[in-house]
């Protein structure tokens, strides 16, 4: 019996070596161990371990050695390789590819990879045009004590369209717009637009590195003309954050601005994700730091799960959160009253709580307008694109509840307490010139029908560094325990001081800090 | 041990006390009350309410037009700027632009308003003042009316995206149904007004003018044109206005006549009903007719809802926004309004370049109604009426807790976009007189078959008319 039993632990430290050889021998081996065990365990068992322990305590110390050093070795080895294996296991978004030209696309020759330069312009006809609709406007006056309760008040829109006809001076914001170097190039069948602003000078031993930037709706590359400055030459405005330094590109999405509308049916944010890949890449980046937030938030992180390699770090000031699920209601429950327990800091159950208020039903308010876009764009945006006062009062509207909720109470929306009306006008005449409103709205059924609650590719995970600047008057609070569902690799989640939805156009400085902040972190890592 | 029992069965007794007393103290406390809706009275003027006494004098009003109107909608119309529609879009995308400038076209070119102002003329209006706010309303005498008999009054309401228009197919059918071989038993003179907010009528100048509001607003109407008695039909928001009047004043609503119903109380039974109803219907008190038109649920209920809703959820948050470019845009209200005309006509019409529009109305027709909104500049007002009545949320309100003792008659059409069947329509309707389904037609019931509809209203009044009748003999 004691053969037998010996005979098993022998064999077990020997089956690696024994594997490779003999089978015959070891599977006869096998069949009587099968036999033996089952008799063996009945009456061994007791008597197994001590005469394991017996036969080690018998080796001789270097004997031990051998048999124990290997085997700890291959153990250690074993969980290395594992552990890489799992790490490397990164699941990304498949890139893909598309067609968004007019008609079926070209089977022959190699789509133009030119960049031309491009410079807006209007004309005395495009002015004419936009001054005769201003001058008939139809205007339907408000119940009283509406302020901006129903929507934009009409009383207020009159001064906003005095100001626009009399005082508002296209020509000029044209030459504003136009002092960054504006470029087109073709992607994919449609000439996308974007801005490429570099350093005019940069310092000794300051690294430039390519930040893409990328705007929303009803936004677009305009929000970022104050934040682009911060960023290319920080030390002028007083913002020594590091040795970084940036070299910015801010491209408009197919459908907005001065980007092609795509000709085709679902062009969702993985096409747009794909197609600034391309773009960076015929920019000559390999690897680059990306920012956006609103439809720029999801397009960012598309484009972080579909090319990681390329991607350095990923910087949002909106995180769009996955559905809901039984633990999150029950999070949101306990949060309350023990945020702690479900790690929520204060400024969490400040920002978050109470949670049918602000979750809810300031969300149903808000949303008509993208469920009304998301079913039908081309209705929705109909009249907008032929009344110039119909459009302005709807995008107008989101600068105003977007920046601050309690902008609802206040008769004139409380929009020239944080915006200039040059600036909120020139946003307004990019989707007006362009005539744009549609394919913008557009994206809206692009995304949402594929995609209802735009949770597709959470479980594919964001493994680049990210960031997150957390404004307070963002239209819904994401607490960073919930952020880190999606995005596993948060190297700083900060609580800004103030700001609203257009962290860009609002708070530039703000910003600006965060981005340099975190990219700061990201180039120690 | 007889101890024990005993004490074994005091406890059985109490526990089936307790059992019957909890369900007793449910049904008490659940079931609908009857009790009526208090009549909301009002001021809606602009400023503060003048301490004289209201000009309740009834004006006679006609429709006007002028050359610079139209000459100001001709510019405009030339001036549109259309955005083209996605490859092969359809309608999936809503109106469909290169549709929609065909549209455009016939508009500026052929469509003729004076000639349809006139049409609108041909039956009487008027203009008085309820509340502090200018109504309009069309009323139809018959032409011709038997020795010793009387016409009955008949209410119809319309909704949104309607207008009094609706009503001008089927007012002769209802007035002079003789000569339309729908027999002579009843007689009708027809009161169709305008919403306050909606084509003639003033729009309110205060907040929370809901549909409560308007049903008082339009009693008040029937009481003054000398109404004691009188039937009430609608469809949309006359279907809500109608309800609220016949819980307002049952007492002088003989009859309430319904093309669409809808529910707000949504509760465990309705849930079980969706899940199983399509394999039992008969345990929920659904007929074929109802299983073939309301399953799939999910695509036939709650995906319909979703994708249709839009417009709703934007109108009852945002309607000063939402109206504004359309009161400034002719192509813009238009391509809103005809796309309801579409898939509320037939949802299948998605499918089609052109909408189906003119497979069920006319061009002149639809343009007439819009014409309505553009001409009287109501759109953002009428859109404002969903933010009076759903801002607080659907179920809430108190109207919505009543239920209806009004002998009802509900013509079901297949193609409304939801179908309600009598099994839960008889929760709120406790006096469903006639229930029928129609065999062709959608939403604008009256517009599109006015024949059918005016069939059922005559059948519904008939079957009220003679249960009266037994009733007084009865007594």
């Amino acid at each position: 019996m004691d053969d037998v039993a010996g005979a098993v632990p022998e064999k077990r430290h020997r089956g690696r070596e024994s594997r490779r050889g003999d089978t015959g021998t070891v599977s006869s081996l096998g069949a009587a161990a099968r036999q033996a065990r089952a008799d063996m365990w009945r009456d061994v068992l007791p008597n197994a371990w001590e005469s394991i322990l017996s036969r080690i305590r018998s080796f001789e110390y270097s004997q031990k050695n051998a048999v124990l050093v290997p085997a700890a070795a291959l153990g250690v080895g074993g969980m290395l390789l594992y552990w890489l294996r799992s790490g490397h296991k990164i699941k990304t978004i498949d890139m893909g590819d598309g067609w968004w030209g007019p008609g079926e696309r070209p089977l022959k020759g190699k789509e133009d990879a030119s960049i031309r330069p491009f410079k807006i312009e209007t004309s005395d006809k495009e002015i004419e045009d936009l001054h005769q609709r201003l001058d008939r406007f139809r205007f339907t006056p408000h119940v009283e004590g509406a302020a901006f309760h129903y929507g934009f008040n009409s009383t207020y829109l009159r001064k906003v369209v005095a100001y626009w006809r009399n005082q508002f001076d296209w020509r000029k914001q044209v030459e504003v717009l136009n002092k960054y170097p504006h470029f087109h190039t073709t992607i994919e069948g449609i000439d996308i637009h974007f801005i490429h602003v570099k350093p005019s000078y940069v310092p000794h031993g300051r690294a430039v590195r390519p930040l893409l930037l990328v705007h929303g709706w009803p936004g677009s590359f305009y929000e970022f003309y104050k934040i682009i400055p911060l960023l290319t030459e920080p030390a002028k405005h007083g913002l020594n954050e590091g040795d970084v330094v940036f070299e910015v590109i801010c491209p408009s999405i197919p459908g907005y601005g001065f980007s092609e509308a795509p000709h085709q049916k679902e062009f969702d944010s993985i096409a747009t994700a794909r197609i600034f890949h391309k773009l960076m890449n015929r920019l000559g980046f390999r690897e680059y730091y990306i920012q956006g937030g609103d439809w720029g938030s999801r397009i960012t992180t598309n484009m972080a799960q579909m090319l990681p390699q390329s991607v350095k770090g990923l910087h949002l000031n909106l995180v769009f959160i996955a559905r809901q699920s039984l633990g999150r209601l029950i999070c949101i429950m306990l949060g309350a009253y023990v945020p702690w327990l479900v790690g929520f800091t204060r400024e969490d159950v400040r920002r978050f709580y109470p949670y049918m208020q602000k979750n809810v039903y300031d969300l149903l308010r808000e949303s008509g307008y993208m469920h009304i876009q998301a079913t039908k764009p081309d209705t929705a945006g109909c009249g907008l694109n032929d009344s110039p006062v119909g459009l302005a009062a709807y995008i107008l509207e989101k600068f105003s509840t977007w920046t601050d909720k309690s902008f609802l109470r206040q008769d004139d929306g409380g929009l020239e307490s944080k915006y200039s009306l040059d600036e909120l006008l020139t946003n307004v005449m990019i989707y007006w010139v362009t005539s744009s409103i549609v394919p913008s709205m557009r994206y809206y059924k692009e995304n949402f029908s594929k995609d209802p609650d735009l949770s597709a590719h959470n479980r594919v995970g964001v493994y680049v560094p990210t960031g997150i600047a957390a404004f307070p008057q963002e239209i819904a609070h994401v607490p960073r325990v919930w952020a880190k569902d999606v995005y596993k690799n948060i190297i700083t989640y900060s609580y800004m001081p103030r700001g609203g939805h257009f962290a860009a156009f609002e708070e530039p400085k703000l910003l600006a800090q965060d981005i340099m902040q975190f990219v700061q972190k990201v180039e120690q890592l | 041990m007889l101890l024990s029992k005993g004490i074994y069965s005091g406890i059985m007794l109490l526990e089936v006390l307790l059992v019957l007393g909890t369900l007793l103290i449910y049904f008490l406390f659940s079931k609908k009350k009857e009790e009526t809706l208090p009549f909301k009275d009002g001021w809606w003027g602009r400023g503060q309410k003048p301490l004289t006494k209201e000009d309740s004098s009834i004006r006679p009003f006609k429709v006007e037009t002028t050359e610079e109107e139209l000459s100001d909608l001709f510019r405009r119309l030339d001036q549109a700027r259309f955005t083209e529609p996605l490859e092969n879009s359809c309608f999936h995308y809503g109106t469909n632009s290169v549709h929609l400038r065909k549209i455009v076209s016939y508009w500026k070119n052929q469509f003729n308003w004076k000639k349809q102002v006139e049409i609108l003329n041909k039956y009487p209006q008027f203009k008085t003042k309820i509340q502090g706010l200018d109504i309009h309303f069309v009323h139809v005498k018959p032409p011709r009316l038997p020795e010793g008999r009387a016409a009955k009054p008949l209410l119809m309401v319309h909704g949104w995206p309607g207008s009094f228009y609706e009503f001008y197919k089927i007012i002769p059918l209802l007035t002079d149904p003789a000569s339309h071989g729908l027999g002579d038993e009843h007689i009708f003179e027809v009161i169709c007004p305008s919403i306050p907010g909606y084509g003639f009528s003033e729009a309110p100048h205060k907040k929370d003018f809901n549909s409560v509001s308007a049903a008082s607003v339009f009693y008040e109407l029937m009481l003054r044109l000398g109404f004691n008695e009188f039937y009430i039909q609608g469809g949309d928001w006359g279907w809500l206005i109608c309800t609220n009047l016949a819980q307002i004043a049952p007492n002088h609503v003989k009859g309430l006549h319904l093309n669409m119903v809808s529910v707000s109380k949504l509760g465990l039974t309705h849930l079980l009903s969706v899940l199983l109803g399509q394999y039992f219907p008969g345990l929920f008190g659904f007929q074929d007719e109802d299983v073939r038109r309301m399953f799939p649920f999910l695509k036939k209920g709650l995906y319909r809802i979703l994708s249709e809703s839009g417009y709703a959820h934007i109108q009852a948050t945002k309607p000063d926004t939402a109206g504004c470019g359309l009161n400034d845009s002719p192509v813009g209200l238009a391509a809103y309004i005809l796309e309801k005309f579409s898939s509320w006509t037939d949802i299948e019409f998605q499918n089609l370049e052109d909408g189906g529009l003119e497979r069920k109305f006319s061009l002149d027709d639809l343009l007439t109604n819009i014409m309505i909104y553009w001409v009287s500049g109501c759109i953002v007002s009428s859109m404002r009426f969903y933010k009076e009545n759903l801002q607080k949320g659907i179920g809430t309100q108190k109207h919505e807790k009543l239920t209806v003792q009004v002998p009802t008659g509900i013509a079901s059409f297949p193609n409304e976009i939801l179908h309600i069947p009598q099994a839960w329509a008889k929760k709120k309707y406790t006096n469903i007189v006639s229930f029928h389904f129609m065999p062709r037609g959608g939403h604008f019931a009256a517009f599109e078959e006015p024949e059918l509809l005016a069939k059922d209203i005559l059948q519904f009044v008939d079957k009220v008319e003679k249960e009266q009748l037994w009733k007084k003999k009865g007594e």
